[in-house]
């Protein structure tokens, strides 16, 4: 517990705040002693100068009844009166024979200072004013109490609060910790509890969940393509293998089944090549080398390659180009080339003779569309979605040449770009539409 | 010609020697790293054929090290990364071209005669001509027999590489590379339906024909004999 970030830091909150309170406690007493001490000493002057001035009006017997009347007072000061020569006329400080002005003085038998002030009378008397500082120190007391009272509270809040708060956190912590220890152990589903709160520690489990759901479609994606190639290159490499045997068995074969043994060979190191290509694109380490790209000038270019073998097959193929000139976005040049040829070759392929082909881009809002469209027989709408899996064909297509894989490459290069991509129904025919982000 | 290969698989090499030996060829092999860059530094090649992933020295290190010690020979870099960025990588460190494995060997071959035959340094041409055929190069204009040809720009660029490459298989894939920048295999027969048009336009209605196809390798321009 004690090795816990929050709580240390609560401590140390505590420890400073602790401090603050001594500080201002201290600052606090020696202002509020020397405001006393200042209020004191004024009130001592006032009195004496009252005395004074009683002893102008009413003579020297006027100064003594007022002594004697203040002394019988109880909560005033204490006062004497002296005669020439030190003699004790009236009051309490009557013998104390202090010096004129301001002066400390600790009377025999008593623990505390009293402070005086002495004024000459005319006639050679000698009037005292004091006042005792035990006033002062009660005050000092009470001004000591009030702040110690604040640092217990302070410490005990801080205490309190750290522990209540580095629990909190501490909980929270355990919580990430705990999934990340699940994880390892093999439980691949497991994800850290997001409260909705947004704040730091909740963005962080957030930011891991998000970590977490990327590696489990890396593993997803590598477990799929470790199942595609067992599953898909078994056959052709059957059929390789029966033709190599025809061609051992019967000489006059030979030549025919070599031939056909580099077809098949081919056909199968292209699937496998676009498998590894999948898979790298999905890795997406290619996003690194990402630069604005002109899909209006590479969409021309790949359409301008086709349009030729599109005529010979009867089709047309055509670029709308979008009505103000280059629409970019952030990308790979070859691989969205790459893209743009997958799926006008689907179109060229599935389309029928006589179809006609339009690639168009354009703007949407603040991102760009790229679609290839075509007037041939479409697709179920049940089938659309799972076109974009590796491997899948329909079923009309299964006699046509093609790996199954153009279409999962065109979605893993949409989506290591962010971009949307789907198939819709052209009335007649089919649109393939890729929906990119905007350009940063 | 004078060949090195630079290559682990021994079996591989041994086969790649033999075919090569069989095309006219001089063949030397190393079959690891250190042997390779020892000969690729001391002996005179036309071409070296250098695999990328070899034991105790890296064929990019191999590369990277005759370049910088001023060896100007072309280097075919064979891969079986097949990565993306590997090419550019492999272009980088110093490689003339480069060829992903498994490869028809009809491509290596037509690769290395590409390679060994380019000029020392780029000759600045403005008209290149086979027999009767004439293409300028500034006015982008192409004659034959005095006649003019009309072509597509794509055509156009076809056929300058098919001149510049006069008498020396060109494959179907050094033409996407070079005509349309495409690096890897489109389904479409886009390179066939090229060249059936620029044949066409080339050849159709002369006494003989210039381009021919090579079974199972490419095209090859050439004089009549």
């Amino acid at each position: 517990m004690f090795r816990s970030t929050s709580l240390r830091l609560a401590g140390l909150y505590t420890t400073i705040f602790a401090i603050l309170v001594v500080v201002v406690g201290v600052v606090t007493l020696v202002a509020t002693r020397q405001a006393l001490s200042a209020q004191f000493d004024a009130r001592i002057r006032a009195e004496s100068a009252a005395l004074v001035q009683e002893y102008r009006a009413e003579g020297l017997t006027g100064v003594i009844d007022a002594v004697h009347e203040r002394d019988r007072t109880p909560g005033s000061l204490a006062f004497g009166l002296e005669g020439p020569g030190g003699r004790a006329l009236a009051g309490q400080l009557a013998a104390e024979h202090a010096a004129l002005g301001w002066s400390n003085l600790r009377p025999a038998g008593s623990g505390e200072t009293l402070r005086l002030f002495a004024v000459a009378l005319p006639d050679g008397h000698r009037l005292l004013v004091g006042d005792d500082e035990e006033r002062v120190e009660a005050l000092d007391g009470a001004v000591l109490r009030v702040f110690a009272i604040a640092l217990a509270v302070v410490v005990i809040l801080g205490v309190a609060g750290g522990y209540a708060l580095s629990g909190d956190v501490h909980r929270r912590l355990a919580a990430i910790s705990g999934t990340a220890e699940a994880i390892i152990d093999g439980d691949l589903g497991r994800r850290v509890p997001v409260r909705g709160s947004d704040d730091d520690l909740d963005r962080l489990a957030a930011t891991f969940n998000r970590m977490l759901d990327r590696i489990a479609v890396l593993m997803d994606s590598l477990k799929q393509v470790s199942g595609d190639i067992a599953h898909d290159l078994r056959t052709p490499l059957t059929r390789l293998r029966q033709k190599l045997e025809a061609g051992q068995a019967r000489p006059e074969d030979r030549e025919a089944a070599l031939e056909g043994a580099l077809a098949d060979l081919d056909s199968i190191l292209e699937t496998f090549a676009a498998l590894l290509r999948i898979a790298q694109i999905e890795g997406g380490a290619r996003r690194a080398g990402f630069r604005p790209c002109d899909l209006a000038q590479l969409a021309q270019h790949v359409t301008e390659a086709f349009s030729p073998s599109a005529e010979d097959q009867r089709q047309s193929l055509g670029f709308e180009p979008p009505a103000d000139g280059a629409v970019r976005v952030d990308g790979d040049a070859e691989l969205l080339t790459q893209l743009l040829v997958n799926l006008v070759e689907n179109a060229l392929r599935h389309a029928g003779p006589d179809a006609h082909i339009a690639v168009r881009v354009g703007r949407a809002g603040r991102g760009a569309v790229l679609s290839v469209t075509d007037d041939g027989p479409g697709v179920p709408e049940a089938e659309r979605e799972r076109l974009f899996d590796r491997f899948y064909r329909l079923e009309r297509s299964r006699s046509t040449p093609g790996s199954g894989l153009g279409l999962a490459l065109v979605a893993a290069v949409a989506r290591l770009h962010g971009a949307e991509v789907a198939l819709f129904p052209a009335e007649p025919g089919l649109e393939a539409r890729v929906a990119f982000p905007e350009a940063t | 010609m004078k060949l090195l290969i630079v290559e682990d698989d021994r079996e591989a090499a041994g086969y790649l020697k033999r075919a090569l030996s069989e095309a006219g060829h001089a063949v030397d092999f190393a079959t690891n790293g250190r042997d390779g860059l020892l000969l690729a530094a001391g002996e005179p090649y036309d071409v070296i054929v250098l695999d990328r992933m070899l034991p105790q020295v890296d064929g990019l290190a191999i590369l990277r090290t005759i370049r910088a010690s001023g060896v100007k020979t072309p280097v075919l870099l064979l891969t079986a990364l097949g990565g993306i960025d590997d090419r550019v990588e492999g272009l980088e460190a110093g490689a003339d071209d480069y060829l992903v494995k498994p490869f028809a060997f009809a491509e290596l071959l037509a690769r290395v005669n590409a390679l060994a035959r380019r000029p020392p340094t780029q000759e600045l041409r403005t008209e290149l001509a086979i027999a009767d055929l004439k293409l300028d190069l500034m006015k982008r204009t192409v004659t034959r027999g005095g006649r003019r040809i009309e072509l597509q720009p794509r055509e156009f660029q076809i056929l300058e590489y098919l001149l510049r490459h006069a008498g020396r298989v060109v494959t179907r894939t050094m033409l996407l590379e070079s005509v349309w920048d495409f690096h890897f295999d489109p389904k479409t027969n886009i390179v066939e339906t090229h060249m059936s048009r620029l044949r066409g336009k080339v050849d159709r209605g002369h006494g003989h024909d210039l381009i021919h196809t090579v079974r199972g390798a490419g095209y090859v321009l050439r004089e009549p004999d």
